[in-house]
């Protein structure tokens, strides 16, 4: 006789139970703390969005603390900070972006609707965070073009950086099949100094006293 | 029929219908958030361009390079054996075959660095290990191989050593003619001897 036949009663309890622990394990499972918002291809089409973009000329305006509703975030570290950085911005270093006071702060920033831009060096050290930040659903967050050295050489022409194309990175600066092309390298190798007549001259022996030894 | 095994069959096809709907992990394979932020900060995917022109040179077969530009743009110009993969195609299931073969390493390049690292955390969300990006994209491929520029006289050692390097890949490059075989105006070395004085040889 099996087991079930002799105890059905319990058997039934016991299996319920079992039952019960299983959903109860999946109601408490901890909820991950980031989800993706966007998919692979959302994540692809934002890259083209230039609305996500914050140009150099907008700063003048954060900067001069007319724009209230754009809170510049520097992702460099400390010391970077403070040798210099855009005025008004809060420094979040890189490493600190996931602790949760941050995030606290970032959501805050997100619920109010302010405009956040992240900015790093260059324009490279922002956009990894800048994308991540878009794709766990972060969708107050620009990136600053030509990130802060840009801003540093350019901070007293902001508005005249509008006719500029220096920080939009991935333009070519050069015609690379030209460039890289034979005739082109003829040119470069051609500045050949006229080395001058060498002359030698021994020097005249003089006189040693070799008197002893 | 005992009604504690028609439960216990019915809970087994309730429990197996659900094992369907879980995600097939295979085809949509995504990293955590978190995972993705701690690589995003991490510099260890930055190679320089010295590097690529060293493995190409070297005929590495592991380098894998990627040109995430527009078709055109590659037409007109690429690194040595470099495949076109546009940004917007990344996540094609056609561009698939291009990651994850093991012992790949994939770089990839674009004008600046900004769409490469684009590339780079797209991939990497879809689970790819071991890609670079090439820092400063071929602006800084011409800047740096194809047009090295001479180290200042105060300049380190180093800084020479890399400039002789970048000589050298330049002439791979381009073709470009090695300096001794432009002949240069020879210089006429004069060599003036002393007249032989007479030595004063008294002593030892």
């Amino acid at each position: 006789m099996h087991v079930h036949e002799l105890n059905p009663k319990k058997t039934l309890i016991t299996v319920i139970i079992f039952v019960i622990v299983i959903i109860v394990g999946f109601l408490t499972l901890k909820k991950p703390r980031f989800t993706y918002k966007l998919d692979m291809k959302q994540s692809v089409e934002i890259l083209h969005d230039s609305s996500l973009y914050f140009y150099p000329w907008q700063l003048a305006d954060v900067v001069d603390n007319v724009e209230s509703n754009v809170v510049l975030i520097d992702l460099r570290d400390k010391f970077s900070f403070g040798q210099g950085h855009i005025p008004g911005s809060e420094n979040i270093s890189a490493y600190d972006l996931t602790e949760e006071n941050n995030i606290e702060h970032l959501n805050e920033l997100k619920s109010a609707g302010i405009t956040v831009v992240f900015y790093g060096n260059d324009q490279l050290q922002a956009n990894g965070p800048w994308m991540w930040f878009r794709q766990t659903g972060f969708d107050n967050v620009k990136i600053l073009l030509g990130g802060y050295n840009y801003y540093k050489a350019h901070k007293n022409r902001l508005s005249q950086t509008k006719s500029d194309k220096g920080f939009m990175c991935e333009l070519p600066r050069y015609d690379y099949a030209k460039a890289a092309s034979k005739k082109a390298s003829k040119g470069v190798n051609n500045t050949v100094k006229k080395k001058k007549p060498v002359v030698v001259r021994r020097k005249k022996r003089t006189v040693t006293a070799s008197g002893g030894c | 029929m005992n009604k504690n095994y028609i439960f216990l069959t019915i809970l087994m096809i309730l429990l197996a219908a659900g094992t369907l709907f879980l995600d097939n992990r295979k085809d949509n394979y995504q990293i955590k958030p978190e995972v993705l932020l701690y690589e995003i900060i991490q510099p260890t995917r930055y190679v320089t361009t010295d590097q690529v022109a060293k493995m190409i040179i070297d005929k590495d077969p592991t380098l894998e390079l990627i040109d995430v530009r527009s078709p055109e743009e590659f037409d007109k110009f690429s690194l040595t054996n470099a495949i076109n993969v546009p940004l917007d195609s990344i996540i094609t299931a056609g561009s698939q075959d291009y990651f994850g073969l093991p012992g790949v390493k994939v770089v990839f390049y674009s004008n600046g660095d900004i769409c490469a690292d684009q590339a780079w955390v797209l991939t990497r969300r879809m689970g790819y290990k071991d890609t670079y990006v090439m820092k400063g994209g071929l602006n800084r491929w011409i800047e740096t191989i194809i047009q090295p520029k001479e180290p200042p006289q105060e300049a380190p050692y180093t800084d020479f050593e890399l400039y002789q390097f970048r000589k050298g890949a330049q002439i791979y490059f381009t073709g470009a003619e090695i300096e001794s075989t432009q002949v240069k105006k020879k210089s006429s070395v004069k060599v003036r001897r002393r007249k032989k004085t007479v030595t004063a040889s008294g002593g030892c």
